[in-house]
């Protein structure tokens, strides 16, 4: 069982990796819309002067 | 540097999003731009020297209808939360891994040294969860000591000991730990307080759209279109209304017709259609090709503004809920703490060893969140749900008064009708004249009525080829003129000398009579249709156990005729004081009474109900004497506010229950030592998010519909 004086550090330092992602995803407005983009798969693609297929 | 908020009421996709986004990249002292598509928020950052009016022209050239507005507070705060939640919900995940396996070493045995190395890492894990997300409880309890106790207390209290307790167990390497119970704690009262910050950010938001006017319009003067502040309009103005545009303040539309969608104002999203002449309302979106208005009110008359100041008025009375919680918290909340202190005593001279865990757990499994939070959280829910019906409620008490009412009262005209008069039949009195007759008489009156302003003149069609010499308007009586060298005469019976009904009909005030040289030809009968569903939804209100009553000022025989038409009770020929006495008698006999009007004549009535509610289209003083606004078409909003109104007096009554009944038995266990400080953790906290998520519920209680085949009480009770 020694093996966890290795692996509850490193759980630690992957902990503190997913916590800073988060605080990165939350300022970056990542959880700001989240009933919106359901809907983007309705959006027509901006750029549809490009010759597309009817 | 300064940042800008700016509301665009059109930008509804990410698509319009990254059209304002490049935009306002290409314009000089603009340093970043933040769009928010969900709340139809652009924030720009700007050097001081550049004028926000200048970037909202920007915008406005693009095709959006900007909007100024202040930063928005909740935002960052809102931000602050998520993060401090998730970090404790990492952080729990840790410390409860690390928990198991310490239970369950504690049952089988378990080396000191994996002990204490599971006891560091959740200290580790601890330590952001106490200095960084729980900071909210701590700083609040802090400012109670200025500003008398919150219920922040005892939270922070419980949260400080048992972290000190603990970590002093870890140094001193003897003593109960408990992280996991602080963790755990901290994580569950954030999410209870998240779901209530969202409630809160969702009402706003329906009132924030309310506001939504544009900042500019587009002022006709001849053959050019010039861009003026919404201030500058006046009233007679010509003012253009580009597609996907809003109208910027209330009018008549002078263009042949135009596309409408008016949820903003009735809650309803199909798109309407409009006519010349036909009033348009400032808020509305035009759906179809461009249009032109004339606008017949200032620019802060129109009716969204009076809709917003009234909406305004019940966010801003302070309901007797909210004594409520501050009772709780000065008597419940120092009721707790002398509750754990003296728990903490008594064990003193018991067992030492267990003083500290029993104090605190009666600290925290005392819930003063599940009673002061539920309540408030439950009305603005139910609030926002509602107005997305169309309905505005101006008062936040009248929602418990709700499930009190035992009938209705509905005024006939422009209430249960829509007040657009149409023509419903055309007779001929005079014997000889051929059937072809009918559409030269038609017309004959069209071309009359065209000269009056009388409410009953709109059911005519425009006129198509009779022309009228010399018209001359009789007020009160009708219309008369000169048509091919002949008198003719267009009104009520006594003005066109028509005598001459026949006997086996039902004299009626809606008829009107057209003469030719004082020999009366036609007779025209005008009825005002009723509301597309009044009928179902007058059944669905009967089905509630809230029997509906008519009144009217209107003939016994013409009541009694819709009456039994929709089956409802009637009382006929009511003038104000009449309608008032009514009210008045069912008061007396204990009866709730719902009044619901739209005319000046209904107003002593609407005061004295027990609850008002008035159509959109009232004048201001109706509006004004309003606890209910019902912006929709529909008369199923009615039931829609019955349904949402007993609802939500059942799921307050469920939390408040569920409240009381969780403490009084929860802390007594705790103070006799019987709950351990994590299952007081988890029952406190999770009887928290519990009375919150109940209260949730109340933004899905379905909508009523009038073609639905379920009888709506079934839907109610399934809902």
């Amino acid at each position: 069982m020694q093996i966890l004086i290795v692996l509850i550090p490193i759980s630690i330092i992957l902990i503190g990796i997913a916590a800073v992602m988060f605080l990165w995803a939350v300022d970056n407005d990542q959880f700001e819309q989240l009933d919106l983009h359901a809907f983007d798969i309705l959006q027509d693609d901006s750029t549809d002067d490009s010759g597309e297929s009817p | 540097m300064t940042v800008s908020t700016i509301s665009i009421s059109d930008m509804h996709c990410a698509a319009c999003a990254n059209k304002i986004r490049s935009a306002l990249t290409l314009l000089d002292g603009v340093s970043a731009t933040h769009v928010n598509a969900a709340r139809r928020q652009v924030l720009v950052e700007h050097s001081e020297s550049t004028n926000p009016t200048h970037i909202l022209q920007h915008i406005e050239e693009v095709g959006f209808s900007p909007r100024l507005s202040g930063a928005d507070p909740s935002d960052h705060a809102q931000r602050a939360l998520l993060k401090r939640l998730g970090i404790a919900g990492l952080a729990m995940m840790q410390v409860m891994m690390a928990a198991i396996a310490m239970y369950a070493g504690a049952f089988d045995g378990m080396q000191d040294m994996y002990r204490r190395l599971l006891e560091l890492s959740s200290l580790v894990f601890c330590i952001p969860v106490v200095t960084y997300s729980a900071m909210p409880f701590f700083r609040s309890a802090l400012g109670a000591l200025r500003t008398g106790i919150n219920m922040d207390v005892p939270i922070a209290a419980a949260i400080g000991i048992a972290f000190s307790a603990s970590l002093l167990a870890t140094i001193s390497g003897s003593g109960e730990v408990y992280y996991d119970s602080v963790v755990m704690f901290t994580f569950l009262l954030l999410g209870a307080r998240y779901i209530d910050d969202r409630l809160k950010q969702r009402f706003t938001a329906s009132s924030d759209r309310l506001a939504a006017l544009p900042a500019f319009g587009l002022r006709m003067a001849g053959r050019t279109r010039e861009r003026v502040r919404l201030s500058d309009i006046t009233i007679g103005d010509r003012i253009w209304v580009e597609t996907g545009d809003q109208i910027p303040v209330d009018g008549r539309l002078d263009s042949a017709s135009a596309t409408l969608d008016e949820s903003i104002l009735t809650g309803e999203s199909a798109w309407v259609e409009r006519d010349r002449g036909d009033r348009v309302f400032a808020g509305t979106i035009n759906s179809g090709p461009g249009f032109a208005v004339r606008t017949d009110t200032a620019f802060d008359g129109s009716r969204i503004c009076d809709i917003a100041a009234l909406a305004d008025r019940a966010q801003t009375a302070n309901p007797p809920i909210t004594q409520l919680t501050d009772n709780i918290a000065r008597y419940f909340v120092p009721a707790i703490l002398l509750i754990a202190a003296a728990t903490t005593l008594a064990w003193m001279s018991i067992d030492p060893t267990r003083a500290l865990g029993a104090g605190l757990a009666v600290l925290v499994v005392s819930c003063p969140c599940a009673l002061s939070l539920a309540t408030p959280a439950a009305l603005t829910a139910a609030m926002t749900r509602l107005r997305q019906a169309g309905v505005v409620l101006t008062r936040s008490d009248l929602l418990e008064q709700i499930p009190k009412l035992s009938c209705a009262l509905i005024d006939k005209t422009g209430t249960l009708t829509v007040h657009q008069p149409r023509l419903n039949a055309i007779t001929l009195l005079d014997v000889e004249a051929p059937p072809s007759a009918r559409d030269t008489y038609l017309d004959l009156a069209a071309a009359l009525q065209q000269f009056s302003n009388h409410p009953l003149a709109r059911a005519f069609p425009a006129p198509q080829s009779a022309t009228i010499d010399s018209p001359e308007i009789v007020p009160g009586a009708g219309v008369s003129g000169t048509w091919h060298d002949k008198r003719v005469r267009i009104g009520r019976n006594n003005f066109t000398d028509a005598s001459v009904s026949s006997s086996d009909e039902v004299p009626d005030d809606q008829d009107i009579y057209l003469s030719i040289d004082d020999q009366a030809v036609a007779r025209f009968t005008i009825s005002d249709p009723l509301r597309q569903d009044a009928g179902a939804a007058l059944a669905a209100l009967q089905a509630l156990d809230v029997p509906t009553t008519m009144l009217s000022g209107d003939s016994e025989a013409r009541c009694a005729a819709l009456a039994s038409e929709l089956s409802i009770d009637y009382i006929s020929r009511q003038d104000p004081e009449t309608k008032l006495r009514v009210t008045r008698e069912l008061q007396q006999r204990g009866e709730r009474v719902l009044m619901v009007g739209d005319g000046v004549n209904d107003v002593p009535a609407l005061a004295a109900a027990d609850i008002s509610a008035v159509v959109v289209e009232s004048n201001d003083l109706v509006k004004s004497k309003a606890d209910v606004l019902l912006l929709s078409r529909r008369l199923g909003t009615l039931v829609d506010l019955v349904n949402v109104g007993r609802k939500t007096y059942r799921v307050i009554a469920q939390n408040l229950s569920w409240a009381l009944g969780y403490n009084l038995v929860a802390i007594p266990l705790a103070a006799c030592g019987f709950v351990p400080p994590w299952i007081a953790a988890l029952g406190m906290a999770s009887s928290s998010t519990l009375v919150m998520l109940n209260a949730t519920r109340l933004l899905k209680v379905p909508e009523f519909d009038a073609g639905a085949t379920r009888p709506p009480t079934q839907i109610m009770e399934t809902g």
